[in-house]
């Protein structure tokens, strides 16, 4: 009895200390604002998911548009550096200890451009770092990946908010 | 004791041999570049370099619910995709998934590989750069259609 309440302390104890969620980054810091009511028109140069696209901008493809979006967006990923030979023979892998590591780098880039001309541009960074252990897998790369662009998408939609004022004069 | 770990040891490396020696059994010639990737397509190389850890432990990896190879230790399959997100999976006592936004004419490589487990070794996708999947699959050989 004594020896299952030890060894469930143990794997709480690796589980608090590692943790199954990813840690996020984004930069730059943004305060949270939950309703951006703003957003500007203009042709929208992006051929990915409409869903990482930031909703601050609106497609608007007829030739009167003076302003155009050129969204880009990029996804490095880390390599795993726990050596696949050490969770095997490391006896603390069975209570809860990481047997590997996953990192991601998400990077999001906004160019807005009237005339041909770059006016303004907005980026942003997300970092997701997440340690897998053999009770939990957690979030796997396509969803950490879909988690650092919507944190991106909604960063450049605060920083846009953030310039509302200046913004709206250009349409 | 000490000798009962010793036998243990021994049995579990020759298992391990084994079953590494059976998954390597029946795959095709080493790694040659594909010269001709299809329009409209890009080509995504998966493969697993051979490793000694899950070196028996072998899974498929689909695209939505279509398996479109099954890999072996040391083994790599070329893959034509179509353009756009795409998911691809692989699945045994836990699941591992990696999403690419394909461009056609363009080469990704997906790395496989086999991590610990409770029953059975754990599949882990990860997505490699050109310059370092370009080195790795030097030395595995073409998964055949037929072990599929």
């Amino acid at each position: 009895m004594k020896r299952n309440t030890s060894y469930a302390v143990l794997c709480l104890f690796f589980s608090f200390l590692f943790g199954c969620t990813a840690k996020m980054v984004v930069t730059p810091q943004m305060t949270l604002i939950e309703n951006k009511d703003f957003h500007l028109t203009g042709k929208v140069i992006y051929d990915g998911n409409l869903e990482y696209l930031p909703r601050t901008i609106t497609d608007d493809s007829s030739p009167d548009s003076i302003l155009i979006f050129q969204y880009t967006y990029n996804v490095a990923y880390g390599r795993d550096n726990i050596p696949q030979l050490l969770p095997l023979y490391n006896p603390l892998s069975i209570v809860g200890f990481p047997i590997g590591e996953d990192t991601l780098a998400v990077v999001g880039k906004l160019d807005i451009l009237k005339r041909k001309e770059v006016i303004k541009s907005y980026s942003s960074t997300c970092g997701l770092e997440k340690m897998r252990s053999l009770f939990s897998e957690g979030e796997s790369f396509s969803e950490l990946r879909k988690k650092g662009l919507i944190a991106v998408r909604d960063n450049i939609e605060l920083q846009m908010y953030e310039d509302r004022n200046s913004l709206s004069q250009l349409n | 004791m000490t000798k009962f770990i010793t036998k243990l040891l021994t049995i579990s490396l020759l298992l391990a041999g084994m079953l590494v020696l059976s998954s390597c059994a029946g795959l095709g010639p080493v790694y040659q570049k594909v010269e001709m990737v299809p329009d409209n397509v890009g080509l995504v190389y998966i493969y697993r370099p051979s490793s000694f850890v899950g070196g028996g432990v072998s899974y498929d990896v689909k695209v939505g619910e279509i398996p479109i190879t099954t890999l072996y230790n040391g083994g790599y399959y070329p893959y034509f995709s179509k353009t756009g997100e795409v998911e691809f999976w692989a699945k045994t006592e836990s699941k591992s998934s990696v999403t690419l936004d394909i461009k056609a004419g363009q080469t990704y490589y997906i790395k496989g590989t086999v991590g610990v487990g409770f029953i059975v070794g754990r599949p882990h996708l990860m997505v490699i750069s050109s310059e370092v999947g370009e080195k790795e699959i030097i030395e595995c050989k073409l998964i055949p259609e037929e072990k599929k």
